[in-house]
């Protein structure tokens, strides 16, 4: 019973990582699977949303900024704020790069965010980062409380995904697919294809920030390390590589199977002698790349298959990635 | 319904025990052991981990937990990251139902895990390196304990024997990571309240290749020594390096992050003799506590020396006195019981000493439990005080108490 | 000013060179195979490691066995190439760079399990350097990279310019549409793209390992400095990637000197920022370089 119960709790873990996760990748989907601009600075994003709303909610403390005791939901909302204002800016300059550019490009600019949260100590308390973040429902008894964030968490995703199903499906929607297939053709349709690639640029930023803004609350603690590339970057690209680009529901599941498996082969390992323990840790992330390896040689369109529009009769279903002609 | 039943496996129990069964009947205990197996301190966890299985080992060599039962502590990666730690909580709490957890290394993941999973969860974590002081204000139900001393302690004693020492300019580099620069910040008020100037300070960012540049504008500002905060494979031995090679400082200070045998073994004992001071928990290599410890993790073909290790025996064999004394694998009662073992009065129990504990419990005596990191005595906050020891290289090069 | 000369300017050139090496391998797979290469800086590391392991296996000096190492880890990223890059090769070009961030992965975690996470040197001890004038410190080891790094650039200039496949790698960075028409095999010049830059790459690593120390992560460390200098030196110009990587390597050692007043001109924390901010301010500002490399 106990063992029943425990295994429960954990799946509400489980699934409350995976949902925070899948609003990441949805928000990847939307520059990546939708428009087709690598940004390989994730974490960036969801770093200024972790901080902005843990600063903006936790307790005033002496060593960092903060005190203004706002509830949790303003908190959520000026992360999204302050990561779309960022995309924006970041937008404005580099949305102009290509693919591998880009990635670059927001990469170092993510890497540069870091630094800036570990050395400006007055603001972020630097590495030691913000405790005490408030949590939705953190009064009500185990389990309800971690149930109620798991809710809390998936109403959210539901409500994204019904939102930018019905973007997707929308004349804004069609035309930012027109742009990544084939960018001179819109452009001569008269289309201001800068402007909608920063457009799209900034909603997914705004959704990274959400998806920071649920950690922070979720983990109740942040410092920059939550920001680092593997964790915060690489591991949402495979979700949404895994899931499919381009589809949002393959978003979602790609975030939740990715993140069972990367959580729960932990619970296999434990199962080792120590020593192999150790290796194993690192085992585990060797079998991660390997399954992409293998996703992207044998099922390069992910597990859901992008949804397209039928443009022309004629032309034969191009991967969902065929841009490197574009330039 | 949990209770009930525990209540009625502890009232079988002393039966059982009398058919002579208790092999048979007793059931394995499972204690959580989260560490940053990966990440950026992967290099001291190898040592630590072992050092927590050593304590297990010997429990076990000893006649096992709670009438013959096997202590297993079930290992768990927190990465040293906050949204890893809370995942690995979640899988030893809820999966695999321990009954308490060790961990989990680093300050950050420790903040996450106890917040997010543990203290809800009603499960004791006992930490062997945590040190951030924000640890202690957390609102924890006594559900978070410590036997690494907070920061707000060593930079403060460390600032003494510097003092104590001759030392009355000193230059100060920490690494930008949780631990170093808050050890940083309380040794250079300390240092400064005594009357000491630190003529320069800058803070590194840990692993690069070379520290040369920012060594020189330091050495720029003068001071007698150089006050070295970092772990000594991130940047530690880098900077000693540096320094040394280009005559930048001859004379340092530390912490107990720069206290392993692969500084000497790297740098040289004679280059170092002399010149090298790094404070360390009073885990007085002289005294028999930690003698005890010491010599069975060199037997067990570990280091000794490396940081934290023998506070990392220490919860883990604290953790077994505090579930044999409440008598049950039971989450509730672990709280009080950890500070019935660890602080005096009671017998008194040194590492290794499982059988006599054993002994000296079931008669229904309080241990105090004197550790190889210390005498380990629980405040309100569930903290030690730390004493420190000085050490430097010793004449058989290895590391030596002053 | 001595100050100047011993801990920025020289430190400077030792970084400059081995960021330079590791860039002429991004640099030559950025325009042959036409995807940044994320892996590359565990190219570099898994040559460091070799050089570790041969050197316990012979104790020779680690000079001697660079060489080695540089086979050893061109044939194994012949190896990675056939089994995760070929396949994907005829895909769109983004699919292998996320597939060399897979890879990275993959080789880090490796390398971890078998040589552990822990620090190592080739050589234990300090040594100390030459000191001219009472003052200059010149450090034997400094005079044998930058000595190595000059040799092995000379070494590419000739492979590049005097050999057939030398040519045939730059009409294929130049132009592959018409190398291929005019019959280049190109699976023979991708072949030697990889070996010239795994080799360059390890010894690039095993260079920054005899300056400083092994880490599993040293290679990530230096990735994003060296894709500045293939960048600043503009993509598929091998000579661009050596400026590259001196300005480089020098601006971030240079950074920290207290060029107005006593304090460091970059505060140290965001000494590593450097490499990272000149990089945004090429992409951003000149995307083609500073030798009018090629943009895809």
């Amino acid at each position: 019973m106990d063992q029943l119960y425990g295994i429960f709790l954990y799946a509400v873990f489980l699934l409350t990582m995976g949902g925070i996760y899948a609003v990441l990748a949805l928000g990847l989907n939307i520059q990546w699977g939708f428009t087709g601009l690598f940004n390989a600075g994730v974490g960036g994003f969801f770093a200024i949303g972790a901080y902005v709303s843990a600063i903006l909610t936790s307790a005033a403390s002496a060593r960092h900024l903060g005190g203004y005791d706002l509830p949790v939901p303003a908190g959520i909302c000026a992360a999204m704020i302050a990561s779309a204002l960022v995309a924006w800016g970041i937008g404005r300059i580099c949305i102009r790069l290509r693919s591998d550019y880009l990635a670059i490009a927001t990469l170092g600019i993510a890497e540069i965010l870091r630094l800036v949260l570990k050395n400006e100590i007055w603001a972020t308390n630097g590495a030691r980062g913000i405790s005490r973040i408030p949590k939705p429902f953190e009064h009500v008894a185990e389990p309800w409380n971690q149930v109620g964030m798991l809710l809390l968490v998936f109403a959210i995703v539901l409500v994204l995904y019904v939102l930018l199903e019905r973007a997707r499906r929308s004349p804004w929607g069609r035309v930012m697919a027109a742009i990544r297939e084939n960018e001179d053709a819109a452009r001569a349709a008269g289309k201001d294809v800068e402007r909608l690639r920063i457009e799209a640029f900034i909603l997914g930023g705004a959704l990274m920030g959400l998806g920071g803004a649920l950690m922070a609350h979720h983990i109740k603690f942040i410092e920059p390390n939550v920001a680092e590339p593997v964790s915060a970057t690489f591991l949402v690209w495979v979700m949404l590589v895994i899931g499919g680009s381009g589809n949002n529901r393959g978003a979602i599941f790609g975030a939740i199977l990715v993140w069972t498996i990367w959580s729960a082969t932990e619970i296999l390992t434990t199962r080792l002698p120590s020593e192999w323990a150790t290796k194993a840790a690192y085992l585990r992330i060797f079998l991660v790349g390997l399954a992409l390896q293998i996703i992207l040689q044998k099922f390069p369109e992910g597990i859901f298959r992008e949804r397209r529009f039928q443009t022309s009769a004629a032309s034969v279903h191009p991967p969902p990635f065929n841009r490197e002609n574009t330039s | 319904m949990k209770r009930i039943l525990t209540a009625a496996v502890t009232a079988t129990m002393p039966l059982t025990m009398c058919l002579g069964g208790a092999g048979a009947m007793a059931a394995d205990v499972k204690v959580g052991s989260a560490g940053g197996i990966t990440g950026p301190i992967a290099e001291l966890v190898v040592p630590i981990m072992a050092a927590r299985n050593l304590a297990a080992t010997h429990v076990n060599e000893q006649g096992g937990l709670l009438g013959g039962g096997t202590y297993q502590l079930v290992a768990s990666d927190s990465q040293c990251d906050p949204k890893a730690a809370v995942d690995a909580g979640a899988k030893l709490v809820n999966v695999e139902q321990v009954v308490a957890v060790l961990g989990a290394n680093c300050s950050g993941a420790t903040n996450g895990m106890a917040q997010s999973v543990t203290i809800p969860a009603g499960v004791v974590m006992l930490s062997d390196s945590a040190t951030a002081p924000s640890i202690s204000e957390l609102d924890d139900n006594d559900l978070v304990f410590r036997v690494a001393a907070s920061d707000a302690y060593q930079g403060r004693s460390l600032a003494e024997l510097a003092w104590a020492n001759g030392y009355r300019a000193l230059a100060v580099t920490y690494a930008n990571d949780d631990y170093n620069a808050g050890l940083a910040g309380v040794f250079e008020a300390a240092f400064a309240e005594l009357g000491g100037t630190i003529t320069a300070s800058q803070v590194h960012e840990p692993d690069k290749a070379s520290y040369r540049s920012e060594l020189s504008t330091l050495a720029g500002a003068g001071g007698e020594g150089l006050a070295l905060f970092a772990y000594y494979g991130s940047s530690g031995i880098t900077i000693l390096r540096n320094s040394l090679e280009n005559g930048l400082f001859g004379k340092f200070l530390g912490a107990d992050g720069m206290m392993d045998n692969s500084v000497i073994e790297q740098i040289g004992a004679d280059t170092l003799r002399g010149n090298i001071m790094l404070s360390q928990p009073a885990s007085d290599t002289e005294d028999v506590s930690y003698q005890a410890f010491a010599s069975a993790f060199e037997a067990a073909g570990h280091n000794a020396t490396s940081p934290f290790v023998a506070h990392s025996y220490d919860v883990s064999f604290l953790m077994a006195l505090a579930i044999e004394k409440a008598g049950a694998a039971d989450r509730s009662m672990i709280p009080a019981a950890l500070r019935k073992v660890a602080n005096a009065p009671g017998t008194v129990i040194r590492p290794g000493e499982w059988e006599k504990a054993r002994a000296a419990i079931a008669a229904g005596e309080d241990i105090n439990y004197e550790g190889a990191s210390g005498a380990i005595e629980f405040d309100k906050n569930g903290d030690v005080a730390g004493t420190y020891s000085l050490n430097g290289v010793g004449d058989d090069g290895t590391w030596t108490t002053m | 000013m001595i100050e100047f000369v011993n801990f920025h300017l020289v430190p400077g050139l030792v970084l400059g060179s081995i960021y330079a090496l590791g860039a002429i391998g991004v640099t030559l797979t950025f325009g042959i195979l036409r995807f940044a290469n994320f892996a590359h800086g565990e190219t570099m590391t898994l040559g460091a490691y070799f050089t570790l392991a041969l050197i316990a296996l012979t104790g020779l000096h680690p000079l001697l066995l660079v060489p080695v190492a540089m086979a050893l880890t061109a044939l194994a990223v012949l190896g990675m190439d056939r089994l995760f890059f070929r396949p994907l090769r005829h895909g769109p070009t983004i699919i292998l760079v996320i597939a060399s961030f897979g890879l990275m992965l993959m080789v880090r975690s490796l390398v971890q399990i078998v040589w552990g996470a822990k620090l190592q040197t080739f050589s234990k001890g300090i040594d100390l350097p030459w000191v001219l004038l009472d003052t200059l410190r010149i450090f034997p080891k400094h005079v044998v990279i930058i000595g190595a790094a000059l040799g092995l650039m000379a070494a590419v200039h000739l492979l590049l310019s005097r050999t057939r496949a030398g040519k045939a790698m730059r009409a294929m960075a130049d132009s592959p549409d018409l190398a291929r028409l005019t019959g280049i095999d190109t699976e023979r010049v991708i072949r030697t793209t990889w070996i010239v830059g795994a080799g360059l790459a390890a010894a690039a690593g095993a260079l920054l390992a005899y300056d400083t120390h092994l880490h599993t992560n040293m290679g990530f460390r230096v990735l994003l400095p060296i894709f500045a200098a293939a960048l600043l030196g503009g993509i598929g110009r091998p000579y661009g990637a050596m400026a590259g990587g001196l300005v480089i390597g020098m601006a971030e050692e240079l950074s920290t000197y207290p060029w107005i007043g006593t304090e460091p001109l970059v505060p140290p924390g965001y000494k590593a920022g450097v490499a990272f901010a000149i990089m945004v301010a090429i992409l951003i500002w000149r995307p083609s370089g500073l030798f009018r490399g090629r943009v895809f």
